[in-house]
C-alpha cells in the first residue's frame, strides 16, 4: 500500500460520519405494511371476481362487463365496447415543479417538462411521456378504465409492487371528467402513490421507466 | 468472506422467515448506513437509502442466488439507492472531518495535531473534487475498506474497473496534491 493509499485509510477514520440509525423498527414496520397491503390486494381481486361472477349472473349485464382488474386507487373493466370519447385537452393547471405536496416521481430522476395539477393528482409531462400521480388510500378508486375485451390487459409486478398493463386503446376516467381516449398504459403501485405511464411503448420498455423511477 | 452461520440465515430468509431477515438488518444495518452516507454525503438521504436499501433487498430475496455472498449484494442495492438519491438532488453533499480534539486532551504534539489534521483537510479536498465516479471507488476501497469484489458490487462495475478506476484515481488526487 502506498503512502497515499496509507493516508486515505488515515483519513477515513476522521471523517465526520453519524452514528448509524437503529434502522430495524422502521423496517420491520415497512415490512408489515407491505404484508397487509399484499394482503389487501389478494382481498381486492378475490372481491374483484366475486363482483365479476355477480355480473354474469346478472343478464343484462353479461354483454357489458366481460372482466375486471384492480389495484389501489384504480380499476380497469374489460368491455365489448367503449363510449364515445374525447381526445385529450387541458392536463390542468401548469405548477412549478416542487409545487406538489408530496415528492413526484420521477423516471430516472429525469425532470419532466412541465408539471400540471389536475383531474386530482399531478401529470408530468415528458417527451412522448406522459405520468400522472396521485395519492390514493385504501378503498379509492380514482383511476377508472374500460378496455376492449380484446385489448391486452394483465396484471404485472414492478419491483415487487402490483401493476395494471393496458396494452392498446382504452377509455380513462378521470375524478369529475369525461371519458378519454388513452393508448398503451402502465398503471402501479408506489409507496402511497399510484403512478401511471402512457407512451407508445410496449410492456417491457414501460416496466423499465416505472422501474426507473424515484 | 460469508460466514456458515450467515449463509444458513440469507436460506432462512429466503424461505420467507422474518425472523432471519431481521438478524441481517441488524447485522449490516450499520454497514448500509456508513457506505450511503459516504455516497450520499447526508445523513438524512442515508437513512433512507438504507432503509429502502433493506426493504427492496427483502422484495428481492427471491432472485438471490442462494450460496452468493450477502454481503456485495446487499451492498449493491443500497449503494444504489444513495445514488439515486444523489442524482436526484443534483449535487453531492461533501463530507466532513470530525472537529479536531484539544492537543492537550489526545495527548497529541499540538504541532503535529495541527499540521496533521491541515493535511487531512487539504486530502479530503481533493478527493472531494474528484469526478464522481473517482470519487466514489476511492469512498468504496479506503473510506469503507470494502474489498474489489464488493466495490464491484456496490458501483455495478466490472472487477477489472475497479482496479484501472482505483489506480486513475488515486494518480489524479496525487497530482491534486502536488
Amino acid at each position: 500500500m502506498t503512502d497515499l493509499e496509507l493516508e486515505l485509510r488515515d483519513l477515513a477514520t476522521h471523517l465526520d460520519v453519524p452514528p448509524a440509525p437503529t434502522l430495524l423498527g422502521v423496517v420491520r414496520a415497512r415490512l408489515v405494511r407491505r404484508r397487509r397491503r399484499r394482503r389487501g390486494l389478494v382481498f381486492a381481486v378475490a372481491i374483484g371476481f366475486a363482483a365479476l361472477a355477480v355480473a354474469f349472473a346478472v343478464p343484462g349485464s353479461r354483454a357489458s362487463l366481460l372482466r375486471f382488474f384492480h389495484l389501489r386507487g384504480a380499476t380497469v373493466t374489460l368491455v365489448d365496447r367503449l363510449p364515445p370519447l374525447e381526445s385529450r385537452g387541458s392536463l390542468g393547471q401548469p405548477i412549478p415543479f416542487d409545487g406538489a405536496p408530496f415528492r413526484l416521481l420521477l423516471p430516472s430522476g429525469h425532470r419532466p417538462e412541465q408539471v400540471y395539477a389536475g383531474d386530482g393528482g399531478y401529470w408530468l409531462r415528458y417527451p412522448g411521456l406522459l405520468l400522472f400521480e396521485l395519492e390514493s388510500g385504501p378503498g379509492t378508486e380514482i383511476i377508472k378504465k374500460a378496455a376492449l375485451g380484446t385489448t391486452n390487459v394483465e396484471y404485472v409486478d414492478v419491483d415487487g409492487e402490483p401493476g395494471i398493463w393496458i396494452g392498446g386503446r382504452h377509455a380513462v376516467y378521470l375524478p369529475g371528467g369525461k371519458p378519454r381516449a388513452a393508448g398503451h398504459t402502465l398503471i402501479w403501485k408506489h409507496g402511497l402513490l399510484t403512478v401511471r405511464l402512457e407512451a407508445a411503448v410496449g410492456l417491457e420498455q414501460a416496466l423499465a421507466i416505472a422501474r426507473s423511477v424515484r | 468472506m460469508q460466514t456458515p452461520g450467515e449463509e444458513a440465515l440469507v436460506e432462512r430468509a429466503c424461505r420467507g422467515d422474518p425472523a432471519a431477515f431481521e438478524e441481517l438488518v441488524l447485522a449490516y444495518q450499520s454497514l448500509a448506513f456508513r457506505t450511503a452516507f459516504v455516497l450520499a454525503g447526508d445523513a438524512a438521504d442515508a437513512e433512507e437509502a438504507a432503509q429502502d436499501g433493506f426493504v427492496k433487498a427483502h422484495r428481492a430475496l427471491g432472485r438471490f442466488r442462494l450460496g452468493e455472498p450477502f454481503r456485495p449484494w446487499l451492498l449493491a442495492i443500497v449503494a444504489n439507492e444513495a445514488r439515486n438519491r444523489r442524482r436526484s438532488r443534483g449535487r453531492r453533499a461533501a463530507l466532513a472531518l470530525r472537529a479536531v480534539a484539544e492537543p492537550a486532551a489526545s495527548g497529541e504534539d499540538p504541532e503535529e495535531a495541527v499540521l496533521g489534521s491541515e493535511r487531512r483537510e487539504r486530502l479530503l479536498t481533493a478527493v472531494e473534487g474528484l469526478r464522481d465516479d473517482d470519487r466514489d471507488v476511492l469512498a468504496c476501497r479506503y473510506f469503507l475498506e470494502l474489498s474489489e469484489e464488493e466495490t464491484a458490487a456496490a458501483l455495478g462495475i466490472a472487477r477489472g474497473t475497479v482496479k484501472s478506476r482505483t489506480h486513475r484515481a488515486l494518480s489524479r488526487l496525487q497530482e491534486e496534491l502536488r
